[in-house]
């Protein structure tokens, strides 16, 4: 396990390439679903707006 | 030969339903492989016979600057359809397409310097490769900055999806600058013409690596795509239908 963690010597650049990729692919999950939940509430709002006279 | 499929393709709620049903069919295989491929990236396959375990950064760089260059390829061909036609979903897309590619754009960038650094001596070089990628990152940003800045949505769609296709000649100048100019970037070493020059216990989690991405990709579009289509629509009925007002 430490051997795996020391990355034969490399642990400083491979695991923090590791972590920023992982980083990026957890935030465009997160930011996708943000995006789509932002969209339908504003088109809820829009809808809703609407049918009130 | 009938093009009625095409014309589907342009109607928005046809689109919103298909994404909506195709994104778990993306999503899930994306995230098995991606598994499967770290797992095989980082334990299975060998240390490097010169970089040692340092080469398993390739299981992150290569994939993000596929994605960096995929998804330009993407924008851009969206963004030429959006304008000859005048395809609304067409300009969705490449608009959904511009966060997720600046992402990878900006993680190719950081794992290359991580792995520039014990390999090549240096973080970063003006170097042919790096310093198109770099443009590659600025390309995007300019695109959204466009868009962001302009009020009117029609507008925005036209003027920033000249700037997508103008800037797609950077693509073929990022993919061959390391066979055009000396580089310190390697050449390809999968994506080349006859037999990838790796063992298979090295190539099989790389290129599950990079389908993984592929498919995250795609889930990732169809979410955005159906954001980017109900901005669009002002007051369609099937909205209505869609949200269950």
């Amino acid at each position: 396990m430490r051997a795996f963690l020391d990355m034969g010597g490399y642990a400083a650049f491979v695991w923090p390439a590791y972590a920023v990729t992982f980083a990026v692919v957890i935030l465009n999950v997160i930011w996708a679903r943000r995006a789509l939940a932002l969209a339908r509430a504003e088109a809820r709002r829009r809808l809703s707006a609407r049918s009130e006279p | 030969m009938t093009w009625t499929w095409f014309h589907r393709l342009g109607s928005p709620p046809y689109v919103y339903a298909l994404a909506a049903r195709l994104t778990p069919w993306l999503a899930w295989p994306a995230a098995l492989l991606m598994i499967g491929g770290l797992w095989g990236g980082l334990v299975l396959a060998p240390p490097d016979y010169q970089q040692g375990d340092g080469f398993r950064i390739i299981y992150v760089h290569a994939p993000s600057a596929w994605m960096s260059l995929m998804v330009y390829t993407t924008m851009g061909l969206a963004a030429a359809v959006g304008l000859i036609w005048r395809i609304k979903v067409a300009h969705a897309l490449a608009a959904s397409c511009a966060p997720v590619g600046a992402s990878f754009t900006l993680a190719a960038l950081v794992t290359g310097a991580l792995w520039g650094e014990p390999m090549w001596g240096t973080y970063w070089e003006w170097d042919p490769r790096l310093t198109s990628e770099l443009v590659l990152l600025f390309l995007y940003l300019g695109y959204m900055g466009l868009r962001a800045g302009i009020e009117d949505l029609q507008r925005a769609d036209r003027a920033s999806a000249l700037l997508a296709v103008v800037g797609v000649v950077n693509v073929p100048i990022i993919h061959y600058s390391v066979t055009w100019w000396n580089s310190l970037h390697q050449a390809p070493s999968v994506m080349r013409l006859g037999k990838p020059s790796m063992p298979g216990s090295m190539l099989a989690p790389l290129l599950m690596m990079l389908a993984g991405f592929t498919l995250l990709f795609g889930a990732l579009l169809l979410v955005r795509l159906r954001a980017e289509v109900l901005n669009r629509e002002r007051a369609a009925s099937w909205i209505r239908e869609e949200l269950g007002t």
